[in-house]
């Protein structure tokens, strides 16, 4: 071996200060941290780009609407009192849809997760439903259901029906065994343990669902006013896209984004309030 | 109340788990059970407290449990199985709500164990703000609340480092002297076993039959920390299992 | 890349019809029309089918349409050269963005002739409606806001002094469906499917949009601004074509100038593209009953495109300041005024 000039930690060689060198930092990174602000400076930029690319003629008006003038929409749209009614149908169409549908998928559900029957029969069911196109079922509701708010709040209530079914069995399957057992060693009720171990235990598999239902939600919204809807945020962009209208298409789009992030917001302070006992 | 396990043996398909078992638990007395890793002593526990049903031989209780025993047969858990939703006082209020005792005397029992327990503090603690050594003294505490007739532990003290554990041998010696209580205690630790045990039951490996049954004799509150004579008799356990407890290491898994 | 050849391909063309001093110029250029299975479109088809569009030097090859929609955005994005539809809040929109320009009139009411009909469905004849003085509050289907149903429907209810409520269903299947089934009480649609839906017993014509709209330019000829402007030689080429065809149509299917046989050769034609899943003996009737007036020469009726562009307005639906010029370029044909 020849002499080598890597320190060694051999006391063999305690003279060797002139290849003295700091250990070097290799453990950075993947590590995410909360930079909130970055959101805001992406949005920023991005919004600064179509408003400078659309005033100097880089971006056609063909392609994307001048962002101050989609402001201006919504500004109008508020003045004319008309968001209000477009918002008020939507978000009761949404409300009605999303809580038959998310109640019902939760009860379903958790009887899925406890009974080996139920699951035996419905999870082929729930599987072979889920990955239907609900658009595709409109005509179908409307014939059923009428063209009236019926078929609409059905149509919403179906699309969040199959995804809180599966969060939820799943969620219930889930939950840590060794807490029933424990339930059960102590002689609780049936009904004490579904009540008090396995439906909290759940309930943050119920609540992720339901981010993703509520998601679902809202993009069926616009499908479900396609049929037969004068008003509502979703009819207000069908129509906007019809007339090739882009300001009152993006100020809908932006409607309905903002919708998605408060939903989102609201899902978020309930699980901080709810599963507060997670570590 | 005493519990016998009469010609107990069970097999999982085509294995054999435990052979003939039979074993008398007798009031105010810790029997520990200890055995190589798979030789079913944690199955066995779950047998005597109705959890699972042997294939063969039946569980008895011998006499009546006492009059304000809510369940007689209660387990203490290796992993605490502490409902991390509810606080500490949730927890213990959780095995009394069922049997319909609620406020003011669920207040008095609850107060009472968190203070056997030196728990009184942290009645309002969540599970994720204890240490592991508080998370089992809440189910020692809990266990405690149903008055048990014999308490079932499954390697209480496993999942707690070595000087928690020291700690909560101390805590139980205190609890037992105070007021003696039943216990099958299920281990693979012999310290914890020559410093629990009024009996030691000593398992083969699998399938799992008893090999032989060591009495101590000296009062739980006079063993100590490196007694000399426990660990006379702590070498006397391991000569026995040694073997054993090699050949069940080197046994492959096919489960 | 495909408009740089174009333009070259323009350029060329240009410079022979100088040398030439003859509208017919371009020789085989590549031509892309937008069309729909239906029979207002007949004149792209027998243009095609005749050798018309060939004669006028292009070499045209025709893009299926389900919906106007689609085919006005893929004329605005230089997908398709020339194509039919009609005067949509859509199509002035893009008009107004510079993208589309319309230079030729197509389908058009005429008194006298069969044209659009005015339906019922039978819950709401039964129930009174029976003729369009009956409309007002009535459920009246459109495909879309904005689309030729809404501007017929708000102008015949509003000749009675009625205002029915407009519900949008996005596809002419989803509007006959919710008539039959009375989820909506009236709707407008030409002759050709309003006939067998009536003769079903399901709905009942109360009225015919020509006693209302007389001279009503129903569908437009339209093309990108490019060609409409900087190639004007494709797009006469295209017009010299395409009337040809509607001359063809109007004077064998309309005016009936040439006698059975030449209907029946050219139903078989038609057949090729409308209810072409249909055997011949059952298309035919539809086919004939469909024969609307195409306009000849592809002329313009500006009154009538001027009295849309002022409902579309007064609606709300578009811009208030576009004027007519903004979407007409009605330097290509002769114009009608009345």
């Amino acid at each position: 071996m020849p002499e080598t000039t890597l320190s060694s930690p051999s006391p063999a060689s305690p003279s060797g200060a002139e290849t003295r060198q700091e250990v070097r930092f290799r453990g950075g990174g993947f590590a995410p941290k909360s930079r909130r602000w970055v959101a805001f400076v992406v949005f920023a930029v991005i919004i600064a780009v179509a408003e400078w690319g659309t005033r100097t003629g880089w971006i056609s008006a063909l392609t994307l609407p001048r962002p101050s003038d989609v402001l201006q929409t919504l500004i109008d749209l508020y003045a004319s009192g008309m968001l209000f009614k477009h918002l008020g149908l939507s978000l009761t169409r949404l409300v009605v849809g999303a809580a038959l549908g998310a109640s019902l998928g939760i009860a379903v559900g958790v009887t899925i997760g406890l009974f080996s029957y139920v699951r035996a029969g419905l999870v082929p069911l729930v599987a072979a439903l889920f990955p239907i196109p609900k658009i595709a079922l409109l005509p179908l509701f409307v014939i059923w259901f009428g063209i009236d708010e019926a078929s609409k709040y059905a149509l919403i209530a179906f699309g969040t029906f199959t995804p809180t079914v599966v969060a939820t069995y799943g969620a219930v399957d889930n939950v840590d065994r060794s807490l029933i057992r424990m339930g059960q060693s102590f002689g609780l009720s049936w009904l004490s343990i579904v009540r008090k171990i396995v439906l909290p235990g759940a309930m943050p598999g119920i609540l992720s669902g339901l981010r993703i239902s509520l998601a679902i939600a809202i993009i069926l919204l616009v499908a479900a006013e396609m049929l037969g809807a004068q008003y509502g945020i979703g009819a207000y962009i069908l129509e906007a896209g019809s007339l090739y209208d882009l300001e009152r298409l993006f100020a809908g789009v932006l409607i309905l984004s903002l919708l998605g992030v408060l939903l989102s917001t609201t899902i978020g302070m309930i699980e901080r309030r709810l599963l507060g006992w997670r570590s | 109340m005493d519990i016998r396990l009469d010609a107990i043996s069970h097999s999982y398909g085509e294995t054999e788990v435990l052979r003939d078992i039979t074993l008398d638990i007798p009031s105010g007395k810790i029997v520990c059970l200890v055995g190589p890793s798979g030789c079913g002593k944690s199955t066995l526990l779950r047998f005597a407290g109705g959890l699972e049903r042997p294939t063969a031989g039946r569980i008895l209780q011998l006499g009546t449990p006492p009059q304000n025993c809510l369940n007689p047969l209660t387990y203490i858990f290796q992993d605490f199985a502490l409902l991390p939703w509810r606080s500490v006082r949730g927890n213990i209020s959780l095995v009394l709500e069922d049997h319909g005792i609620r406020g003011a005397r669920a207040d008095a029992i609850i107060a009472d164990v968190l203070a056997r327990t030196k728990l009184s503090d942290f009645a309002k603690a969540l599970p994720k703000q204890l240490s592991g050594g508080m998370k089992q003294r809440v189910a020692i505490a809990r266990a405690l609340a149903v008055n048990p007739a014999v308490m079932l532990m499954d390697e209480p003290l496993s999942a707690l480092d070595s000087q928690t554990r020291e700690l909560l041998m101390d805590d139980l010696v205190t609890l037992w002297t105070r007021t003696p209580f039943t216990a099958v205690y299920v281990t693979h630790n012999l310290n914890e076993a020559v410093r629990l045990g009024h009996r030691v039951v000593v398992l083969s490996r699998r399938p799992g039959s008893i090999r032989e049954i060591v009495e101590i004799d000296k009062p739980l509150s006079e063993r100590g920390y490196a007694d000399s004579e426990l660990e006379t008799i702590q070498k006397h356990l391991w000569d026995l299992m040694r073997e054993e407890a090699r050949a069940a290491d080197e046994e492959l898994i096919d489960a | 890349m495909k408009l740089s050849r174009r333009e070259t391909l323009g350029l060329i063309g240009g410079a022979a019809a100088l040398g030439l001093a003859s509208p017919a110029i371009a020789q085989n250029r590549k031509t892309v029309v937008g069309a729909m299975n239906l029979t207002s479109h007949s004149g792209s088809f027998i243009a095609l089918e005749r050798g018309y569009f060939e004669k006028a030097g292009l070499d045209v090859e025709l893009k299926f349409f389900q919906a106007a929609q689609p085919m006005a955005v893929a004329i605005a994005s230089g997908d398709v050269d020339f194509g039919v539809t009609a005067m949509s809040g859509g199509l002035i929109s893009l008009a107004q963005k510079g993208a589309v320009k319309v230079i030729g009139g197509a389908l058009a009411e005429e008194p006298g002739i069969d044209g659009q009909k005015l339906l019922a469905s039978d819950a709401a004849f039964q129930a009174g409606l029976t003729s369009a003085a009956g409309l007002d509050g009535k459920r009246f289907g459109v495909t879309t806001a904005g689309s030729s149903f809404h501007y017929m429907g708000s102008k015949i209810a509003a000749a009675e002094g009625g205002i029915p409520q407009f519900v949008p269903l996005q596809k002419v299947g989803a509007v006959i469906g919710a008539l039959k089934s009375g989820q909506i009480d009236a709707w407008s649609i030409v002759p050709h499917i309003a006939k067998p839906l009536a003769a079903s017993g399901a709905v009942h014509i109360i009225g015919n949009v020509s006693d209302f709209l007389p001279n009503y330019q129903v569908t437009t000829v339209f093309t990108s601004e490019k060609n409409a402007s900087g190639d004007k030689g494709l797009t006469e080429a295209f017009l010299k074509g395409f009337s040809d065809g509607v001359a063809d149509y109007d004077d064998t299917m309309v005016d009936r100038t040439n006698g059975d046989e030449a209907v029946d050769e050219m139903v078989k034609l038609i057949h090729n593209y409308v209810y072409a899943d249909r055997p011949l003996e059952k298309a035919a009737p539809s086919i004939i009953n469909g024969s609307m007036r195409l306009n000849r020469g592809a002329a313009l009726n500006m009154a009538s495109l001027g009295d849309q562009l002022a409902w579309f307005q007064a609606e709300g639906l578009v811009d208030s300041a576009i004027t007519l010029d903004t979407i007409v370029d009605a330097s290509f044909v002769e114009t009608i005024d009345g």
